[in-house]
């Protein structure tokens, strides 16, 4: 272990944690307006790095001019599943049926997704991919540095959307408390749909840095979606905040471990972060104590 | 109360949770113009039958018609857009958001910005709190000014009909006061009142109707004063009890207050 192995570490964390940051997002805000666990959110990052694959091998398409399509196309694909099969879901086991309902909806492109490219694994490639830039010393691959400042420009769009724009306004107001939000002439169901649609949409992003920087198969989803909810757990279920603080603060500890105890540890690092916040702040760190009035 | 006409009516409302009914055909008239006070002791179906006005739940039978306009089917938002607003019982303000955040949400409704930039204006003049606290979150009010805001929000869509569901609920005293005579004021600006109150003799005192419900019907109805003079009310309220006749505690509290 030296400082620059370290100082690597925290740049790398930092910068792939946002990524997570974002991803992990779009997770929050679906059960902060809907009170829907969506554990369909690692399969549709998946989903999202083989649509940028399927256009990069098949068609040419740059990875981050593909996403001019794959984000759109995983609105879309949010939209259908929520209309399909969550809208269905009411009363006071809506939050345990969707999570069955999304890890049926999981199982379900999980399946397709093997069939359709098999269960090899598989990477993403660019020319910012495989080459990097030397910054403090240490060589930071161009993927990571475009991947953070892809982060960090959806993450503003979707903060100026929240509290710049009207439908931010309805966005925030449904956060809160829905009953309210109805009652001031906020269309609750559709505010739903569309963030629905957002949460997944940004999957897109992040699966596409996700699959320029490791490879992956179908069942990668598991690792991720596992991480993605200890994220949204650390930050407190429905916090923006949390999501982007967590995101950042766990995958910087985890590399940070990897480095100083090996990299054995890191992962268990993760979780073990998990329990010791909890065990201290049930809520998450940005979590309200207060029960949710559905 | 300018005219006698039929603004808001009822018609054998059945409606309530799960398999229950809560309300039991309820049938009665609120005119336009004026303060509308339903009273009626726990469980008797009041909070049940406002939520039926503002869509909040669809009844099962019967009919709710507000200027000709079939109520039962719609949405809180087509209801809102037809001039109804609601404030429900449990403070409603997002407690995250600033109060003039708060306030301009009651205008969600209207597209046009500067109709909404002179409507809170006009807003901030008779809630003074809505100007003097408007960056601060409104969950850092106390009670009474959360109650305060919330009228300023709902007068924000200008509505010809206003239903306040308890609005005396967890006031002190003093803040008591200043709500009625908010209400009252409301009202004399044009706004028609459908209040339902545990308050009671408190509200129909400033009540030009009043309707007493029991056990999810109509029990009786009548102006605020002919509700309030009638002798088995007081019973209604007290559990049948030969405290009929005696003063409310919350009574007793505003006079202390005075």
């Amino acid at each position: 272990m030296n400082g620059t192995a370290v100082l690597h570490s925290i740049i790398d964390g930092v910068l792939t944690g946002s990524v997570y940051a974002l991803m992990a997002t779009g997770l929050t805000l679906i059960f902060g307006v809907m009170n829907i666990i969506n554990v369909a959110q690692g399969i549709f990052v998946i989903l999202g790095a083989y649509l940028s694959y399927a256009l990069s091998v098949h068609l040419g398409i740059d990875l981050f001019v593909g996403l001019a399509i794959t984000i759109p196309t995983l609105f879309v694909v949010g939209i259908v599943v929520e209309r399909a099969f969550l809208t269905r879901l009411k009363g006071p086991e809506r939050v345990v049926m969707s999570i069955l309902v999304t890890y049926a909806v999981s199982l379900v492109i999980e399946g397709v997704l093997n069939l359709v490219f098999s269960s090899n694994y598989v990477e993403l490639h660019a020319w910012y991919v495989n080459r990097s830039v030397k910054v403090f010393g240490t060589y930071l691959p161009y993927i990571y540095l475009l991947g953070f400042a892809m982060a960090v420009v959806m993450l503003t769009a979707l903060y100026v959307m929240l509290y710049r724009t009207r439908f931010g306004s309805s966005v925030r107001a449904s956060l809160a408390d829905q009953t309210s939000a109805a009652l001031v002439g906020i269309n609750v169901k559709r505010v739903s749909t569309i963030c629905f649609g957002l949460g997944v949409a940004v999957t897109a992003a992040g699966g596409m840095i996700y699959g320029a920087t490791n490879a992956f198969n179908a069942a990668s989803s598991y690792d991720l979606i596992s991480r993605l909810l200890v994220i949204i757990v650390l930050g407190g279920m429905g916090s923006l905040g949390g999501a982007l603080v967590a995101g950042i603060t766990m995958v910087t500890i985890e590399d940070l471990v990897g480095v100083v105890w090996g990299p054995v540890w890191s992962n268990l690092s993760f979780f073990l972060i998990l329990v010791v916040v909890l065990s201290l702040r049930p809520q998450g760190l940005f979590g309200k104590q207060s029960v949710r009035v559905a | 109360m300018s005219s006698s006409t039929a603004f808001l009516s009822f018609e054998g409302v059945v409606a309530g949770y799960g398999g229950g009914d809560v309300l039991k055909g309820v049938n009665f008239t609120v005119q336009e113009g004026g303060v509308t006070c339903i009273v009626g002791p726990n469980g008797s179906g009041k909070s049940t039958l406002l939520k039926t006005v503002s869509g909040l739940l669809h009844p099962r039978l019967g009919q709710i018609i507000f200027k000709g306009t079939q109520l039962v089917g719609k949405s809180p938002r087509e209801i809102l857009k037809l001039g109804v607003v609601q404030v429900p019982q449990q403070h409603s303000l997002f407690r995250e958001m600033t109060v003039e955040e708060n306030v301009s949400l009651g205008a969600f409704l209207v597209r046009d910005r500067g109709e909404v930039s002179r409507r809170l204006k006009s807003v901030r003049e008779m809630f003074p709190i809505v100007a003097t606290r408007a960056k601060d979150k409104a969950g850092s009010l106390s009670g009474g000014q959360q109650r305060l805001v919330e009228f300023a929000r709902c007068l924000m869509l200008e509505p010809e009909l206003v239903v306040l569901d308890e609005p005396s609920m967890g006031l002190d005293p003093k803040t008591l006061r200043a709500m009625f005579d908010t209400v009252k004021l409301m009202n004399e600006m044009g706004r028609t009142v459908l209040l339902v109150e545990q308050n009671a003799r408190q509200a129909l005192k400033l009540s030009h109707h009043g309707v007493v419900l029991e056990n999810g019907q109509v029990r009786l109805t009548g102006t605020g004063k002919d509700v309030l003079d009638n002798p088995e009310i007081g019973a209604l309220y007290l559990g049948g009890t030969i405290q009929a006749q005696s003063q409310a505690p919350e009574d007793a509290a505003i006079k202390e207050a005075e």
